[in-house]
């Protein structure tokens, strides 16, 4: 929670600060701050919340991965919504009641709708208001979950029971489908695919990249007990949405042209894969993989976001068309996405690929070997869009429309701390084994 | 001196030639160099291999929890292939001394040569597969940016298909982790495993398809004959010989029960494959196509020489891998070459090219009568070796694949009738087939090479059969 403090104070700080220069600089530092705390163990008790080393781990991949985010964005606002953001998801991950479980998720909430609040058009317009829409559709979805849960007794200032049957059942199960509307679980992924392709590239790379992962592993942290203990009943449901999220979201991605939009495709099919780790939850690895996926997904999916968003200069709506020959024009840019979307595709060395790995080990040590290998071709058939995007950077000669502009030396930094992350997760993967939740 | 170095030192090395090699003329040299130095490097462990076993050559990442750690160690059957790879990309150098955007092409050539040291020189079973996918990127790359009209639909169908394939490999991998609790696969022989047939069919469909075998074969004649000719050398002569060398070492010297079961398949679809390839290349009009199929059909018949399970056949199929590395590479090159200066793929467009370029004429002559097996060719004692191993393992019967023989005999002498003899066609009459003397002289060691083993092969049995005698207790045909 010290880490909590220093953010939030920051946080309010922001808004009397305008200078981005200096909001800049002072949030990297604050960031600097909380990584050392996180790093040094140091907390603060509060009620309702408690750490534990994985969720330490993650928060510090998250205040590097913020402070590299924070480089590249340009806007006050955006600045500002990204150091609540860390507030928010330093409380939701560190909570461990349902109480506060369900405050620090509609925190989270209302920062991605503020974030996306700040629109320049019809387009950013619609996608925010569409997730906006879901958003409160699933707040009250999830409310409608914690009164049956409470109707049956439970209390809401104690970690979730275990034993449950009836209300409290249906309660937590309710939710839990509250919160894949979040995660972008099909069938409650629809909203996904035009906000993410809507919004401002950079936007979408916060909100598909980081805020889900946060809630991700949150849930996970929050609701494995229950899900191991009432295994029976809970993988069949859980084992057919993780194949139609996965496989919708690489089908869809395969027939599109537009860049956003495969990667939001690229994005539920994503959840798929993480939702593996509910499937395999009887397995010792599923907590690493989890983790281990998590830390690989905010790394590349937010720097591929972002480099995008400073390629079409803010604006997005990027054709395939348009990256055509990037090689060519930008040959660190080209580098940098061909690195980090084939740690997307699960290549080798990368960290996408030891996440998938080890996600895909926990399920086949849990007996589904069947799940795992379906999964296994699923991430296979997803090198096709990846390796056809990069295609495009590589084979193509020039486009002579200039709709791709040059990136400024800031942004190259910040996509280098990416870099290192994507890298240094793909090998030295024994720091994510051993960490617990 | 770190043998470490060998795997990563290329990976680091790729990148300095991308980004500050800015003079194209530096990026040759350089991997010229390094190519040369990995060959020493090989032949001196070669030199210090112990008579039986695995030679520790380093380790990386010492991980308990998921046996994440990278661990070299190499026998004779992988230093045999180490030496054979380097001294290919070797040759592949020399082979594309006039090629364009040379920093991208070398930095790629040698990143290739990082990752394939690492599948021979890894026992950890998943950094091996680490290693065997990223062969693929390069190759993707290879193939996409320098290959001819049709590379992008090639490239992408390469990486598909293979990484598609890769799947199977892994999924096995993880059961053997499970089953066995290590990835080590020194270790994993001695383990009692749960579910062994599982894992040797899907080990066998993942290195099926990289071999290739029937029905898996479908990448290879796009890839090979969208690629540049000296890449098509490294997808024949090093990626084929990559899925050669996993089918033995893991689909049979690692479960060798299974393999004695199963070994009926591998035969079955080493004689398809030999024969059907073998047809297609007789239909083909295309000039790479032939020997892109003709490639297909020499490794079914290494399939057949290993699905004998024999000390003779195991070493007659390493024998073949070689042959079939140096007898096809000039084939791809020359092809390749010829398309370069007509600007035409098929064979109605060539035609009395001898008259116009004896000396490349002769040498396509020479490997092209290599491919069919005539007698003082390395061709003709890795088929006849295969032959008779396979008769001793199998009976008389197996002589149906002398067929093979008489297929191949009829596609490569029509070819070289309708490419190489016979009257001048328009097209070569008006074209200048003029070579640069460093790409000649690359095809002249090829020829050298399939000579000197075609005439004496005790040489390098000598080398190869060492390699197997430590497998001696394989049991059942051994």
């Amino acid at each position: 929670m010290s880490a909590f403090s220093i953010l939030f104070v920051m946080s309010l700080f922001s808004f009397a600060l305008h200078n981005l220069k200096i909001l800049k600089r002072l949030s990297i530092l604050v960031f600097g701050i909380s990584f050392g705390l996180t790093l040094n163990h140091y907390q603060i008790p509060l009620m309702g919340f408690e750490t534990s080393s994985s969720v330490e781990l993650f928060e510090m991949v998250l205040f590097v991965v913020l402070g590299a985010t924070v480089l590249s964005l340009d806007e006050h606002i955006a600045i500002t919504q990204t150091l609540f953001l860390a507030t928010a998801s330093v409380l939701i991950l560190e909570s461990f009641t349902l109480v506060s479980f369900v405050i620090s998720f509609e925190a989270l909430s209302i920062i991605s709708f503020v974030l996306v609040s700040y629109m320049k058009n019809d387009k950013e317009a619609s996608g925010a208001i569409g997730m906006f829409i879901s958003g409160s559709f699933a707040t009250a979805i999830i409310m409608l979950g914690v009164a049956f849960y409470l109707l049956d007794g439970h209390s809401l200032t104690q970690k979730i029971s275990v034993n449950v049957d009836g209300f409290g059942m249906l309660g937590l199960w309710i939710v839990l489908v509250g919160l894949f509307y979040k995660l972008t679980i099909v069938p409650m992924h629809s909203w996904a695919l035009d906000s993410y392709a809507k919004v401002r590239p950079a936007y979408a790379g916060i909100l598909s990249g980081i805020v889900k992962t946060v809630v991700f592993l949150a849930t996970f942290k929050m609701f494995a007990p229950f899900i191991d203990a009432n295994f029976a009943i809970s993988s069949s449901i859980l084992v057919t949405l993780a194949l139609i999220t996965m496989t919708l979201g690489n089908f869809l991605a395969i027939f599109t042209k537009k860049v956003e939009q495969i990667l939001s495709y690229s994005s539920i099919a994503h959840a798929g894969y993480m939702l593996l780790a509910f499937v395999s939850v009887k397995s010792s690895y599923a907590q690493s993989g989890l983790l281990y996926m998590a830390i690989a997904y905010i790394f590349m999916q937010t720097s591929v976001f972002l480099l995008l968003d400073k390629l079409s200069n803010g604006k997005g709506n990027l054709y395939l068309e348009d990256l055509k020959g990037l090689a060519q024009k930008d040959k660190l840019s080209a580098l940098f996405l061909t690195i980090q979307l084939f740690s997307l595709a699960g290549i080798p060395l990368l960290a996408g690929f030891m996440g998938k790995a080890v996600l895909v080990y926990a399920v086949v040590d849990a007996n589904f070997i069947f799940v795992a290998l379906f999964t296994l071709l699923n991430s296979a058939l997803s090198v096709g869009y990846y390796a056809w995007i990069v295609k495009h950077f590589y084979f193509d000669t020039k486009n002579n429309e200039e709709k791709v502009v040059t990136v400024s030396k800031p942004i190259y930094v910040s996509q280098t701390i990416f870099l290192v992350g994507t890298l240094y997760f793909g090998m030295f993967a024994f720091n994510v084994f051993g960490f617990s939740f | 001196m770190n043998y470490l170095a060998l795997v990563f030192a290329p990976l680091f090395l790729s990148g300095f030639v991308y980004f500050v090699t800015k003079k194209n003329f530096f990026a040759k040299y350089i991997s010229l160099l390094f190519f040369i130095f990995l060959l020493f490097q090989s032949v001196s462990i070669y030199m210090q291999l112990p008579n039986e076993g695995y030679m520790f050559l380093g380790e990386f990442l010492k991980v308990p929890a998921f046996d994440f750690s990278l661990k070299l160690e190499v026998d004779r059957l992988s230093t045999i292939m180490l030496v054979l790879t380097s001294i290919l990309l070797i040759l592949v150098t020399l082979s594309s001394w006039s090629m364009e955007k040379q920093s991208a092409y070398f930095s790629l050539l040698i990143f290739f040569s990082g990752a394939i040291f690492g599948v021979f020189m890894s026992t950890n079973l998943l950094w091996f597969f680490i290693f065997w996918e990223l062969t693929l990127i390069p190759m993707y790359f290879l193939v996409g940016i320098w290959g001819s009209e049709g590379r992008v639909y090639a490239s992408i169908k390469f990486f598909l298909y293979t990484h598609v394939a890769s799947m199977f490999i892994l999924l096995a991998f993880f059961l053997l982790f499970k089953q066995s609790g290590t990835f080590d696969m020194t270790l994993i022989k001695e383990s009692v495993l749960v579910t062994p047939v599982l894992i040797w069919w899907l080990l066998f469909i993942g290195f099926a398809v990289k071999m290739p075998l029937f029905p898996f074969h479908t990448w290879l004649p796009d890839a090979h004959v969208q690629a540049p000719a000296p890449v098509s050398v490294l997808l024949a002569g090093v990626l084929l010989k990559m899925g050669a060398y996993a089918m033995i070492r893991f689909v049979i010297l690692m479960l060798p029960q299974q393999a004695h079961k199963y070994a009926f398949v591998l035969l079955a679809l080493g004689i398809v494959s030999l024969l059907y390839a073998g047809f297609m290349a007789l239909y083909e009009t295309h000039l790479k196509k032939m020997v892109a199929y003709s490639s297909i059909s020499h490794m079914g018949l290494v399939a057949i020489a290993i699905s004998t399970l024999s000390y003779d056949g195991l070493s007659s199929a390493l024998f073949e891998m070689i042959a079939h590395a140096f007898i096809i590479s000039p084939l791809f090159l020359i092809a390749g070459f010829f398309h370069h200066k007509t600007g035409s793929w098929y064979m109605k467009d060539m035609g009395g090219i001898m008259q116009k370029a004896p000396y490349l004429s002769a040498i396509f002559v020479f490997a092209g009568l290599g491919a069919l097996g005539l007698p003082a060719t390395m061709g003709f004692v890795g088929e006849l070796t295969i032959l008779l191993s396979g008769m001793k393992a199998y009976g008389a019967w197996i002589g149906v694949i002398v067929l093979s023989s008489i297929v191949g005999s009829s596609y490569i002498i029509w070819t070289l009738r309708r490419v190489i003899y016979g009257q001048m066609s328009d097209v070569v009459s008006k074209t200048d087939f003029t070579m640069s003397r460093v790409e000649f002289f690359a095809l002249l060691i090829f020829t050298f090479v399939i000579l000197v083993f075609g005439v004496y092969p005790q040489a390098l049995f000598e080398v190869i059969n060492k390699a197997f005698s430590s497998y001696v207790s394989l049991g059942g045909a051994l």
